[in-house]
């Protein structure tokens, strides 16, 4: 009798026992991880399970539609044969603080942008930052850009280039180059003309 | 980020041959509340840029001031405590100064110690963006990026009411 | 956007909601050999990669695949895509972007990563056996981060399949990072556990229950070892073990009510009830939602019991009774509260209905009175599982309704294009018809080729001024005249005169001729630039007018089909939502109702030990009146047990 209830009693508590198996700890995608479902005893699997599935495709249909969008966008407003985009990219060893950087095309100013810490990261990645969406005339112009930002040792870094270019009946690319090639712990700046 | 580029600027860069005939779709004058939140990205007064569109996610404060306002600085002051309070829970304030004078508006905001960002906007493109019409202007942000409440002016009642729309717009 | 934004929750409390745990590593491309990057457009991908702005780069990479931008990075585009729709939770599509590069002509490098990925997949789906395939198939290591993942799903896998052997000789054999090895022992151990293989698991959640870290989730994976061991140990009836174990988890942290309590079952299987009194004592003044206090409401009077102290039992279990009754009745209306669709309205304040209401990531509970009974459930898989959904298909929601307000301006630009084009396209047709170009380049060659006859004949009369060659036409006709006249006086001095007149100004007109020729070729050249100019301005109109596609038609087809897709997505994503918060709800009061139940329980348990108390005191009582009417006492030495108690 008196093991019984202590045992009674004691199941009880295993009521509260953790076996658990570990979960993820803070994580950034925990998609793949957090969706292990078969042990799961979750309250009715099957509504999970269905509530689950449409959600998905619902998501996938999202995703299709923004594509859609994005792409009638650009399209409507840059058709391929007027569109100029003009990139950015950096390739610098030692970290380069960069702020902001201006664009003008023939003397008119069509792009200031101010870069944080988040963005500046990335670029230093290796991603190229699609700077500036436009149109443009068939025929010659003028490219011009400056960057300013920070080295390293906290010394301010402004830098100008220009560059001429044709502009024909298709897309055309530019792409601004920060780099350090020289590697004399100076942030140098270049354009390059993707024909 | 493209899909939210603004359409009036786009509309404003076609240069093609046939001439520019689109109408420039000039925003309507109805009030920002409701509406998504304009995306910027201003220097601060101290520290790094700051773009509104990373802190999707949070609940954010905008709270427009000028170093010549006289119930500025208390607002300030309020705004900061709530920030000591609530920033555990998902609250970013950001404070853009209008002032012409960016070193003057540097120092003000030295002078007050503040945990959250100061930006500076002197150019006041953000300011006409989001129609600041009075100072101080505190605008509500949720974590979807939309405007919620604005506020005009400062005073105890209304510093209530902002606790109370703070903690309702933390708890969504 | 911050889809991927981390669940930072109260992972301390998860209680039943078994799972495995696979320590996610974030999808990342920096991971893929970062080659150098030939498209442009792939750059930018990554930029919004790189911010975790991964909804932003799926559209965009979905959109330059669209328009053929990224020809030289196609393996990468696929892979990329593929853990871009993982992270979203969409598992289909990230299967198949995976499988699409399982060809031989994908480089190793990249079909090790797609299998990698498609294992997670199928793990994710609860396909364990695919799972381990293609696991296996991957030759060779990857980077570090993906191969510590790797094994440590491998290890899971195997021991969902049951092969418990061989997920040991795999952990064995695997010389990972420590975190990821922990997480692995930890894991192997609990699941032997389950299955009943003490000895066999002591030696995994030893390991795990003693390493040195200073790292949260490490101490908290530690507790956690320790916890499970304890009351493995408990239940296989070795209460010396159990408290070796139980005594290693954090006094402060959160398991270690659990401990306390298991602690006290320790000490009192080995007989010291005295002793087991202490951590019983200390739990039962905290507060009674956590279920191991619950439980020392009763544990505590039990221990008196034992310990002959029969009133004091008595009165503790009154206090329990009471206790839990009112417990119960906050249940009751919580449960009333959360039904009438209370909690959602209290957690979502005034604007529910202006707003599809949603629960961001909740990192305080909010102020509602029912939200202490649903730490559990929050923590939950399923709860978890609910909100992420909850939160992504709100932030669809969202980025629909921008692209709505653009489709507007959009029609209004389309409207204004057409409206323009209307007007000018004709014109600009007719203009181009004319061929204008051509007719001033025909003019400018005549002009050419007669100023060289001119000028090879060397004729003056023709540049003469319009008087000169009035005169000059004159004089050759008078010419002509006299020609035919009889030769005598008069007609020859004429003739004489007319030749001097002529000579004149032939003269004149042959000094101004260099002159004029001069001019004329000046003027020929300005018309010839004029000519050029006119045909480039010609090229540019006719390249404009080729632009004008003509097929606004289509764009208009184009903008009517997204709109009403837009409308019909987002109906079904509010239907889902409001699904999903009925799901919710139903967990939440699931959660509820299982609460009470255990409440209900231990009051059951109380009542009938309290009524076997009562007994006891009053047999206690009886020897005395017997001794003095002489009858032999009746000894009881514990409380008879009544009832079944849930595991």
């Amino acid at each position: 009798m008196r093991k019984f209830f202590r045992t009674v009693v004691l199941l009880a508590g295993l009521a509260a026992a953790p076996y658990a198996l570990a979960q993820a700890p803070a994580a950034s995608a925990p998609s793949a991880s957090a969706a292990a479902p078969a042990d799961a005893p979750a309250a009715a699997a099957s509504d999970t399970q269905s509530l689950d599935q449409s959600i998905q495709s619902l998501k996938s249909e999202a995703v299709d539609l923004n594509r859609d969008l994005f792409v009638l966008e650009e399209e409507l407003l840059f058709p391929a044969n007027t569109q100029v985009a003009v990139f950015l990219s950096m390739d610098v060893g030692d970290f380069f603080n960069l702020d902001s950087v201006s664009l003008k095309i023939d003397d008119h100013e069509v792009a200031n942008y101010l870069y944080t810490p988040r963005e500046v990261a990335a670029l230093i990645k290796g991603g190229v930052q699609r700077l500036y969406l436009g149109n443009l005339k068939v025929g010659d112009h003028e490219l011009t850009a400056f960057f300013n930002g920070k080295g390293p040792n906290d010394r301010d870094y402004k830098r100008g280039a220009t560059i001429r270019f044709k502009k024909a009946i298709g897309a055309k690319y530019l792409e601004l180059k920060i780099n350090d090639r020289q590697r004399r712990l100076q942030p140098e700046f270049e354009i390059k003309d993707w024909e | 980020m493209s899909p939210q580029q603004p359409v009036r600027a786009a509309l404003a860069s076609l240069l093609i041959v046939l001439p520019a005939f689109f109408a420039a779709a000039v925003a309507a004058d109805a009030p920002i509340v409701g509406r998504e939140a304009p995306d910027f990205a201003l220097r601060a007064a101290h520290g790094p840029n700051v773009r509104l569109s990373e802190h999707r996610g949070e609940v954010i404060v905008v709270s427009f001031w000028g170093s010549r306002c006289s119930t500025c600085a208390a607002q300030l002051q309020a705004l900061d405590r709530s920030y000591t309070i609530f920033r555990s829970a998902g609250l970013e304030i950001l404070g853009v100064n209008v002032d012409d004078d960016q070193r003057r508006a540097a120092e003000a905001a030295g002078g007050y110690s503040l945990q959250f960002p100061i930006l500076l906007d002197p150019q006041k493109g953000v300011s006409r963006d989001y129609r600041v019409d009075n100072l101080p202007m505190t605008v509500l942000i949720d974590r979807d990026g939309r405007v919620r409440y604005v506020h005009r002016d400062f005073s105890k009642p209304g510093e209530t009411l902002y606790l109370q729309e703070l903690r309702g717009l933390l708890n969504e | 956007m911050r889809l991927l934004q981390s669940l930072a929750l109260c992972l301390s409390l998860t209680t039943l909601a078994a799972l495995h745990a696979v320590r996610a590593a974030p999808e990342d491309p920096d991971k893929l050999p970062v080659t150098r990057i030939r498209d442009l457009h792939y750059g930018d991908v990554l930029f919004y990669v790189y911010q975790d702005e991964s909804f932003e780069a799926i559209t965009r990479l979905n959109a330059y695949e669209h328009w053929k931008l990224l020809p030289d990075h196609q393996a990468e585009a696929q892979l990329l895509l593929g853990g871009l729709y993982l992270s979203l939770g969409l598992h289909n599509e990230a299967g198949r972007r995976f499988e699409a590069l399982l060809t031989p002509d994908i480089p190793a490098g990249v079909r090790n990563r797609a299998w990698f990925y498609l294992g997670k997949v199928w793990y994710a789906r609860g396909y364990l056996d695919q799972a381990e395939h293609a696991l296996r198939q991957i030759g060779g290591r990857l980077i570090p981060s993906l191969e510590a993942e790797r094994q440590l799903l491998l290890a899971n896998i195997l021991m969902r399949q049951g092969k418990f052997a061989a997920a040991g000789e795999q952990l064995a054999a695997w010389q990972g990072p420590a975190d990821w090895t922990v997480y692995a022992r930890f894991n192997l151990g609990v699941a032997l556990v389950r299955q009943g293989r003490l000895a066999e698991a002591a030696p995994y959640l030893n390991t795990a229950g003693t390493i040195e870290t200073a790292s949260q989730e490490m101490l908290a994976l530690r507790d956690r070892a320790n916890l499970a061991l304890g009351f493995a140990y408990l239940q296989a009836n070795q209460p010396a073990e159990a408290k070796t174990a139980l005594e290693r988890v954090r006094l402060n942290g959160p398991y270690s009510s659990k401990a306390l309590l298991g602690t006290g079952w320790a000490e009192s299987a080995l007989g010291k009830f005295q002793d087991a009194l202490t951590p019983w004592l200390e739990l039962r003044g905290r507060s009674l939602l956590d279920s191991a206090v619950q439980e020392s409401y009763l544990a505590v009077p039990y221990a008196y019991a034992r310990l002959s102290a029969n009133a004091q039992a008595a009165d503790e279990y009154e206090k329990a009774l009471s206790s839990f009754d009112a417990e119960r009745t906050q249940l009751d209306a919580s449960i009333e509260r959360v039904r009438g669709g209370g909690m959602l309205d209290a957690l979502l304040g005034a604007d529910k209905d202006r707003y599809r209401g949603w629960f961001w990531q909740l990192t305080s509970v909010p102020q509602a009175p029912e939200s202490r009974y649903l730490y559990t459930v929050l923590a939950g898989h399923d709860f978890q599982e609910g909100l992420k959904n909850y939160r992504d298909l709100s932030f669809l929601s969202g980025t629909l309704d921008r692209w709505s307000g653009s489709m507007d301006a959009f029609e209004n630009m389309i409207d204004a294009r057409n409206r323009a084009y209307a007007q000018r396209v004709p014109r600009a047709d007719a203009l181009l018809a004319t061929n204008e170009p051509d007719e001033m380049l025909r003019h400018h060659a005549e002009l050419a080729s007669r100023l060289d006859e001119v000028s090879h004949d060397a004729d003056f009369a023709a540049l003469g001024s319009p008087e000169e060659r009035a005169q000059w036409a004159k004089l050759q006709r008078l010419e002509a005249d006299l020609a035919a006249a009889p030769h005598d006086a008069a007609n020859d001095a004429l003739r004489e005169r007319l030749r001097l007149v002529k000579g004149v100004l032939y003269f004149r007109m042959s000094g101004s001729f260099k002159e004029r020729e001069w001019e004329q070729r000046k003027n020929l050249r300005a018309l010839q630039a004029a000519v050029r100019e006119a045909q480039s301005r010609w090229v540019r109109l006719s390249d404009a007018r080729k632009l004008v596609t003509g097929d606004t038609g289509a764009f208009e087809a184009r903008l009517a089909d997204l709109h009403r897709r837009i409308a019909s997505l987002q109906m079904r994503l509010a239907a889902a939502s409001s699904e999903q918060n009925a799901y919710l709800e139903r967990l939440a009061i699931a959660e509820l109702n299982s609460q009470k139940e255990r409440i209900e329980t231990y009051q059951v348990q109380a009542r009938f030990a309290l009524a076997t108390i009562y007994d006891r005191i009053s047999n206690e009582a009886r020897p005395a009146k017997d001794a003095a009417s002489g009858a032999a006492p009746a000894t009881q030495h514990s409380p008879a047990p009544a009832g079944e108690a849930p595991p």
